[in-house]
């Protein structure tokens, strides 16, 4: 890299000419990159664990001491771990109906994460396999609109979603309706559509990086064959991504079930129809009336993201390193 | 609860069906469609007609503009799909004109039939004239621009066409005409469009093949694309209009620029005044030293490689937490919403890729790497409300009396008591300094080894630990004041003392981003070729050197890409400060702020104005983004 040709009288400090630390002091230094890196790792646990234990604790436990004096409790309050607040929380209507907007949560990530996959893969494979004039001006065009805040769209998502959209022609003054009014605020298609939208550049992109890198003899041969676009995608595309459709699924999921901006504007003060992150939020926006079933409520949020995260991890980490890291 | 979770089944079960059954129906039925016109062009062909015809009367239908909707709509698409059929079965051109207009001039007719009363026009023979005279003009006009190649008869029927529906039904009053001009109307206007169609010849073999071919790309892309305008482009647009729009949400009136100046002009979202306070802050003066220091090591280091400014872990460090030091003191005194989001993208920006990047340098190197990196990456699965509600265990805070029960204040009281104590902060500071003579020996020998980087490493290790030995002997440090000579605990107030409870929920943030930052760089460092890395090791470069002279370029677009897209998702952070704090205490953010506006307070001029500014905010990320990409294609060719 920087062979330096210039004769030198006497070494010099960091250049070139470094000596290996030698004995103890060079093994412990070896070892701090490992120290540190698990000091982090206990560091970046610590939050969500001490939320995990307080949820299994009383609320006068929760009040009076903290988290990491739980095998105290016992004695000192009188209650052992308990499941009472997961009772209350999931059971009572009183906490605004965490059970039933986990029902939603799930409602809304399931059906918000099919329909994106349903139309994006067919423009991935056609940005990536069909030549077009203005296909890459398009392309690009499509993926920078992965930048755009949700904020933008939310005023006039929820008005057409509450009174349909018009159209009043300039000049002549004519009102032309062209989306019509089906009262969707406040109901849960609001929300897969508005999902859908905005999850379909990152989807577009993520397919489309994986879709242009088959190998193009699979396509060749097979147009040889006679086939046409739609059966390449059918019989050849669609099979060979299942990773990436994957890799989206995971990463869809996980966002519509994290999400609460969208929800809480579209559906807004319907009730019955909001998602778990909205509900327990808003009991969040109570906090101390009944603070200890805070903790359970947020769990029970965070399990399921939770559990698909170490179960599937390795298709999330493809989701979000994919397109990233070329240069 | 069972009727309930029926219900939600039901929503869930409906939903994927649906979205799996249209998606089926449009793209094999579009393709299937398309397969037809090179080998049965009639049946193509009277499909398309068919479809044209229920589209056009689908729309006058959903826009309520006729009666009896259904069986118009029904025989309309019959007739479409008989006049297909016919057109595709002769290839005289003047029969062709015939079967075009004849179809047309029955389907405009039985549109006049059943407009409905409120919706036909009156006849006004100006308008009609002005109408067509003005569509032939533009027509011909684009005619002559574009070389005259098209057939006259084509661009007259056409442009003839549009411009009598024009005068006869868009410009003139709707609702007071009869019924009999209604008909005589539509009718020409329909003639004029079928003779329109019936001027295009029945393609040969080959251009039905083009037509099959040409299509698909349509197919693929028109639902993405459109679903697309629908959620983003329209809306944008939108928001840019209303943005100059003020009012109750029903009944906005134009009214310029005014919400603009009302963001700009209101203190509590952007407050210029009190800039001149950061220079009595310690914090701006501690910024000026370490940076200072930071130049130097730098300008030192820079000689002796010959480079004039060497940066590498010691030099780079210290440069880093300079600029640090500086940002915090300058957003520490600046008040309101945009100066607390440049703040939140400043700090979390430059927290979670300096954290991301340097557990993923960490992690290359260790044992139980995996393990590692889930737990660091965990958070990024976790909502930002759950994140938010998890931290506000973290930074809660009892009364001074009481048991602290949250984690952070727990340490600092603690660390108080100690303070306060004679023998607990004597025994604590001998073991600083215990730590301390150990970090210095290490230097020791680093020296002697001529590793500078050794060196730079023990002296910025040791410098907190002398303060902090400093603390516990004199001034004392921690959560507990003494109040009349009596030990009291003096919780921090996390989430509630302007203004670093700002910087308490980035912390969040930074704890949800680092996993983002670190899953990239990691992947980035494991792609650069080992083959270069092994080459500098044996020519005796040092493992910082390696890593500031190979590893850092060949990750550097990486770092890019990090950074803008950490940029873009702080700029509209949401979530956490709405749970958290929602705005108060000097906490506020644009995207909070404009939900507040627009969804509380009804102020949809305003609150699409806070939404236009965060969406001109992302623009230059979108720009690099843009050139990025285009970058890459260039290369690929």
């Amino acid at each position: 890299m920087t062979t330096d040709t210039t004769p030198r009288a006497e070494p010099e400090w960091g250049v070139q000419e470094v000596q290996p630390l030698t004995g103890r002091v060079a093994g412990f230094l070896r070892g701090i990159p490992s120290w540190i890196l698990w000091f982090l790792v206990i560091v970046w646990t610590v939050p969500t664990l001490g939320l995990f234990i307080n949820s299994f604790r009383s609320r006068d436990a929760q009040r009076g001491s903290g988290w990491w004096l739980f095998f105290q409790d016992a004695e000192r309050y009188g209650t052992g771990l308990t499941l009472d607040n997961y009772r209350d929380v999931l059971g009572s209507e009183a906490t605004g109906g965490v059970a039933n907007g986990l029902l939603n949560s799930m409602a809304i990530a399931v059906v918000a994460t099919i329909i994106p996959i349903a139309i994006a893969a067919f423009a991935a494979y056609a940005f990536a396999w069909i030549d077009f004039r203005g296909r890459d001006g398009l392309f690009i065009f499509t993926v920078a609109l992965l930048a755009v805040p949700t904020q933008v769209s939310l005023i006039p998502l929820l008005q057409m979603y509450a009174g349909g959209a018009h159209i009043t022609l300039p000049l002549i003054d004519k009102t032309l309706t062209i989306f019509p009014d089906l009262d969707l605020a406040g109901t849960i298609p609001a929300v897969w559509l508005t999902h859908t939208g905005f999850a379909l550049p990152f989807a577009i992109f993520l397919l489309h990086n994986y879709i242009s890198g088959l190998p193009s003899d699979l396509f060749e041969s097979a147009r040889i064959d006679g086939a046409d676009h739609f059966t390449i995608f059918r019989k050849i595309v669609l099979p060979l991504s299942v990773p990436v459709l994957a890799a989206f699924t995971i990463f869809q999921f996980l966002w519509t079930w994290n999400d609460y901006l969208i929800a809480l504007t579209m559906i807004g003060g319907n009730r019955q129809n909001l998602p778990a992150t909205v509900v327990v939020a808003s009991l969040a926006g109570e906090f101390g009336l009944r603070e200890e079933l805070l903790t359970a409520g947020a769990f029970v949020i965070t399990v399921v993201p939770l559990i698909v995260f170490f179960a599937l991890q390795r298709f999330f980490v493809r989701g979000i390193t994919a397109g990233s890291v070329k240069g | 609860m069972d009727g309930l979770f029926d219900n939600r089944l039901v929503i869930t079960i409906v939903g994927v069906v649906a979205a799996l059954g249209i998606s089926a129906i449009v793209f094999v039925g579009a393709n299937r469609l398309f397969d037809l016109a090179p080998r049965k062009w009639s049946i193509f062909s009277a499909l398309i007609g068919g479809g044209s015809a229920l589209a056009f009367f689908g729309l006058l239908w959903g826009n309520r503009l006729i009666n009896q909707p259904v069986t118009t709509t029904i025989v309309a698409t019959i007739i479409g799909a008989a006049a297909g059929y016919a057109l595709s079965l002769t290839s005289d051109p003047r029969l062709h004109l015939g079967i075009g207009a004849l179809a047309g001039a029955v389907l405009g007719g039985l549109i006049g039939a059943t407009l409905k009363t409120s919706t036909r026009p009156e006849f006004d023979p100006v308008a009609l004239v002005v109408g067509v005279v003005v569509g032939l003009a533009i027509g011909f006009g684009i005619w002559a621009v574009r070389g005259r190649t098209a057939s006259v008869t084509r661009v007259a029927l056409f442009w003839g066409a549009l411009g009598w529906v024009f005068g006869a039904f868009l410009v003139p009053d709707l609702g007071g005409g009869d019924q009999a001009w209604a008909v005589i109307a539509a009718t020409i206007g329909g003639a004029l469009f079928g003779a329109w169609v019936g001027t295009f010849p029945n393609p040969d073999a080959n251009a039905r093949r083009e037509i099959a071919l040409g299509s698909r790309k349509y197919i693929f892309l028109t639902p993405a694309l459109a679903f697309i305008a629908m959620t983003l482009i329209i809306p944008l647009i939108r928001t840019g209009f209303l943005s100059l729009q003020s009012g109750p949400p029903v009944d906005l009136s134009f009214t310029g620029l005014t919400n603009y100046a009302d963001i700009f002009t209101d203190p509590t979202i952007l407050n210029l005044e009190n800039w001149t306070n950061m220079f009595t802050s310690q914090l701006f003066w501690a910024g000026v030293v370490v940076l200072i220091i930071g130049i130097v090591v730098a300008r030192i280091s820079g000689q002796r490689t010959g480079e004039g400014f060497g940066i590498n872990g010691g030099s780079l460090s210290a440069l880093a937490f300079g600029v640090i030091l500086l940002g915090f003191a300058f957003f520490a005194v600046m008040r309101g919403t945009i100066s607390n989001n440049l703040w939140w993208i400043f700090a979390v920006t430059l927290f979670s890729t300096g954290a991301g990047l340097a557990v993923a340098v960490l992690a290359d190197r260790s044992r139980g790497e995996t393990i590692a990196k889930s737990f660091i990456f965990m958070p990024m699965a976790i909502s930002f409300v759950g994140a938010g509600i998890i931290w506000r265990f973290m930074y809660i805070a009892r009364p001074e009396t009481k048991e602290q029960t949250g984690v952070l204040n727990s340490i600092w009281v603690q660390i108080g008591k100690w303070s306060a104590s004679n023998t607990a902060s004597i025994i604590i500071a001998l073991i600083l300094a215990v730590i301390v003579a150990g970090i210095l020996y290490i230097g020791w020998t680093g020296r002697q080894a001529r590793r500078s980087s050794v060196v730079a490493g023990a002296i910025v290790a040791a410098l907190p630990l002398i303060w902090l030995i400093y603390r516990f002997l004199g001034p004392g440090i921690g959560g507990v004041e003494i109040v009349d000579g009596v030990a009291v605990a003096s919780p921090i107030f996390f989430l509630t003392e302007s203004p670093f409870n700002n910087f308490w929920m980035m912390v969040v943030f930074i704890w949800i981003q680092t996993g983002f930052a670190m899953v990239i760089f990691s992947a980035a460092i494991k792609g650069v070729p080992a083959d270069l890395t092994e080459a500098a090791g044996i020519d005796g470069a040092s493992e910082s050197q390696v890593f500031w002279r190979i590893t850092v370029p060949s990750i550097a677009p990486t770092i890019g890409v990090v950074t803008t897209t950490l940029i873009v998702t702080v700029l509209k952070v949401f979530d956490i400060p709405k749970v958290m704090t929602n705005g108060n205490f000097d906490t506020q953010v644009l995207a909070n702020e404009m939900w507040q506006r627009a969804f509380t307070e009804l102020d949809f001029g305003l609150g699409s104005a806070l939404a236009f500014i965060l969406f001109l905010g992302v623009l230059p990320v979108m720009w690099i983004n843009i050139r990025r990409m285009q970058r890459q294609r260039e290369a690929v060719r």
